[in-house]
């Protein structure tokens, strides 16, 4: 059976810097106080009318053209994203609006910090099952307009960034090559622990004034961080080790390990229990904050460009969010 | 060996009065991680299975219990899903067919066995219920099916064709909340202006769905390499009624061989086919042998086909 394997990758970060400091402005707080929790010195907002899909449109055309694909040769489009440009329909149908092609299937995954990994499982099940030839994974974010950046929200507000990036997946012959092992795990008990509430169809209604405008808005995630903190740790070192065990590989076989950018301690506890040093990990939070389910691929498509990933290596994709869901997939580049 | 439908089952809230129809609506603290509940165990008796089985639950919604995490989340936790992998989709009407699709490719390509496919939708709770908005209401109903998919011999899945149109997003939408708009992607201006609420442009949709809703019927049963006429049941959905109907007219069905989806219970988007399909098993309506056709177009513009041997 053909393996899956990324011919191309893109990526957007809108150009509006905003600092730490720039937070003090609206927030009390300090730029040692968030890095020293998260490790984030700055993160990029999008400005104007300009949407995920936007954002994820501009990450598939750089995709495409690194792959040497037109858009139009593209057969389905998969948009992971928990900031969808309109409540409906799917930023992946607005995405096909903003590439101009109309006909593929276009969908969303809506898995939270772990979307890429979702939708990159999901890519490859198309093409090992022979079903598509060239699948579009795009994930992307407009989170600045969903956070409350004021002193009252800001143990979420200061983490979140706003970017895209895409990868093109197409099938190789090589068995060595490409996607080795994919791996998804969700526990729905911790739902609650890192959230975004209303609009909820549970509510009725789903939308009212107050749950806008109350003291304590329910339009904006909350977060139980330390709590998020201890079960990524342990969750992204379990499906690690998961991949390893399916393919046979050790922790030393591993080249790079990418993981999600949700915050720079936990991806150096992660390390630290595999005993890797500190460039086996990817880490980009510094300059972009968490943007969900674009840090994976934006993390890859810099680990590329900054020549640390070659044909050969051994790259290792994990993640942990909201949920909970994690997930890791090993791949041979 | 195909994709095969080992079980599935359905569930609807009681029917309430929306204006001049009944509709099944949901209560309170309702979402549809809570309706696809109801329908899970007897989805799972008649598959055989656990919920223990299942290497993956998929959730089909464009009206999950909350913004995020996803109904499959809620969905599994609710289930004793202990730590199954839970994959949330956005396909609007065509949710339940591009799930499937997902569901047949990750059964195929062999990366899993059993796969949990719900298809549920609580509208209720994002309706305008003043005259306004009547008309639309009147459109929806809430509602859910979930179905246990596995790869087996004997009859299955014979073809599933999904297709997007994006250009047309606009035609039928829900514009709010809008992570485009600065500073915020909902106000309280946004809810007086009514625009958390589904606008339709009923004369551009019925038009686009009279072109391609025969058009994706004719392709998936040449996928599935037969005819018409070796089809023995169409279920076919559309969020307009009249434009179902109107499909199998063009195709020249007669009406015996066909099942509009939306017109017992309103559309019930990502759910409206798998219910149907439910109901007309439960009703004896279809027996097992029977070769089904599934069809609907809706919003984003997304659309497609399934034909399945049961």
């Amino acid at each position: 059976m053909r393996n899956a394997r990324i011919t191309g990758l893109g990526h957007y970060v809108p150009p509006l810097t905003v600092t730490n400091d720039d937070l003090t402005s609206r927030i009390d707080t300090t730029d040692d106080w968030i890095q020293q929790r998260t490790g984030i010195r700055e993160r990029h907002y999008s400005e104007g009318r300009v949407g995920a899909a936007d954002m994820g449109a501009l990450a598939a055309r750089e995709a495409l053209e690194r792959a040497g694909r037109r858009a139009d040769e593209v057969d389905c489009i998969i948009f992971a994203t928990l900031s969808p440009d309109y409540e409906m329909p799917s930023s992946a149908c607005v995405l096909q609006d903003r590439l101009g092609i109309g006909g593929v299937p276009a969908f969303d995954v809506r898995n939270q910090c772990t979307g890429f990994l979702y939708s990159l499982a999901t890519a490859n099940a198309f093409i090992k099952s022979g079903r598509f030839e060239r699948v579009l994974v795009v994930g992307g974010e407009v989170h600045s307009t969903g956070i409350d950046i004021t002193t009252r929200g800001r143990d979420v507000a200061v983490i979140f960034g706003d970017g895209a990036a895409a990868a093109l997946v197409e099938p190789t012959d090589d068995a060595q090559r490409g996607i080795l092992t994919t791996h998804l795990h969700a526990e729905g008990k911790y739902a609650e622990k890192l959230w975004l509430e209303c609009a909820a169809s549970r509510s009725r209604p789903r939308l009212t004034e107050e749950m806008v405008a109350a003291e304590m808005p329910r339009v904006f995630p909350r977060m139980e961080g330390r709590y998020v903190f201890k079960h990524a740790v342990e969750r992204c070192t379990q499906v690690v080790q998961e991949a390893l065990d399916a393919t046979g590989y050790t922790a030393d076989d591993i080249t790079l390990l990418v993981p999600h950018q949700a915050n720079m301690r936990i991806n150096q506890m992660v390390a630290l229990g595999f005993s890797w040093p500190e460039d086996k990990v990817v880490n980009n939070i510094q300059r972009y904050g968490n943007t969900t389910a674009a840090s994976i691929p934006l993390a890859l498509y810099e680990a590329v460009e900054a020549d640390r990933v070659h044909d050969g290596d051994l790259i290792c994709l994990a993640g942990f969010g909201a949920g909970f869901t994690w997930g890791a997939i090993l791949m041979r580049w | 060996m195909p994709t095969a439908l080992l079980g599935l089952a359905h569930y609807l809230p009681t029917d309430q009065q929306v204006g001049g129809v009944r509709r099944p609506i949901a209560t309170d603290a309702v979402g549809p991680s809570d309706l696809a509940l109801h329908a899970a165990p007897r989805a799972l008796a008649q598959a055989g299975s656990q919920v223990s089985d299942l290497d993956l639950v998929m959730f089909s919604t464009m009206t999950p219990d909350v913004t995020f995490p996803g109904a499959a989340c809620f969905f599994q936790h609710k289930l004793e899903g202990g730590t199954v992998a839970a994959l949330d989709v956005r396909g609007q009407c065509a949710g339940f067919l591009m799930g499937l699709m997902i569901a047949d490719s990750y059964l195929s390509a062999g990366i899993y066995r059993r796969i949990l496919l719900a298809g549920g939708e609580v509208h209720s709770s994002g309706l305008d219920y003043s005259a306004a908005g009547l008309p639309i209401a009147e459109l929806y109903g809430d509602g859910a099916a979930v179905a246990v998919l596995s790869m087996a011999d004997g009859p299955g899945l014979e073809s599933v064709v999904c297709h997007s149109d994006g250009r047309h997003h606009e035609r039928f939408w829900i514009e709010y909340p809008s992570s485009r708009q600065h500073p915020l992607r909902i106000t309280v201006e946004n809810l007086r202006a009514g625009l958390q609420y589904p606008r339709i442009d009923r004369e551009q949709v019925a038009a686009f769905a009279a072109e391609h809703l025969p058009a994706v019927v004719r392709e998936a049963v040449d996928k599935a390499a037969t005819t018409l006429d070796g089809i023995d049941a169409f279920i076919l959905s559309h969020a307009l009624p009249g434009v179902a109907a109107r499909a199998a007219a063009d195709l020249g069905l007669a009406s015996s061989r066909v099942i509009d989806a939306g017109a017992a219970h309103g559309h019930l988007t990502a759910a409206t086919l798998p219910v149907a399909l439910s109901e007309a098993l439960a009703s004896g309506r279809l027996a097992a042998g029977a070769r089904v056709c599934m069809a609907t177009c809706g919003a984003g513009y997304a659309w497609g086909a399934a034909v399945l041997k049961l």
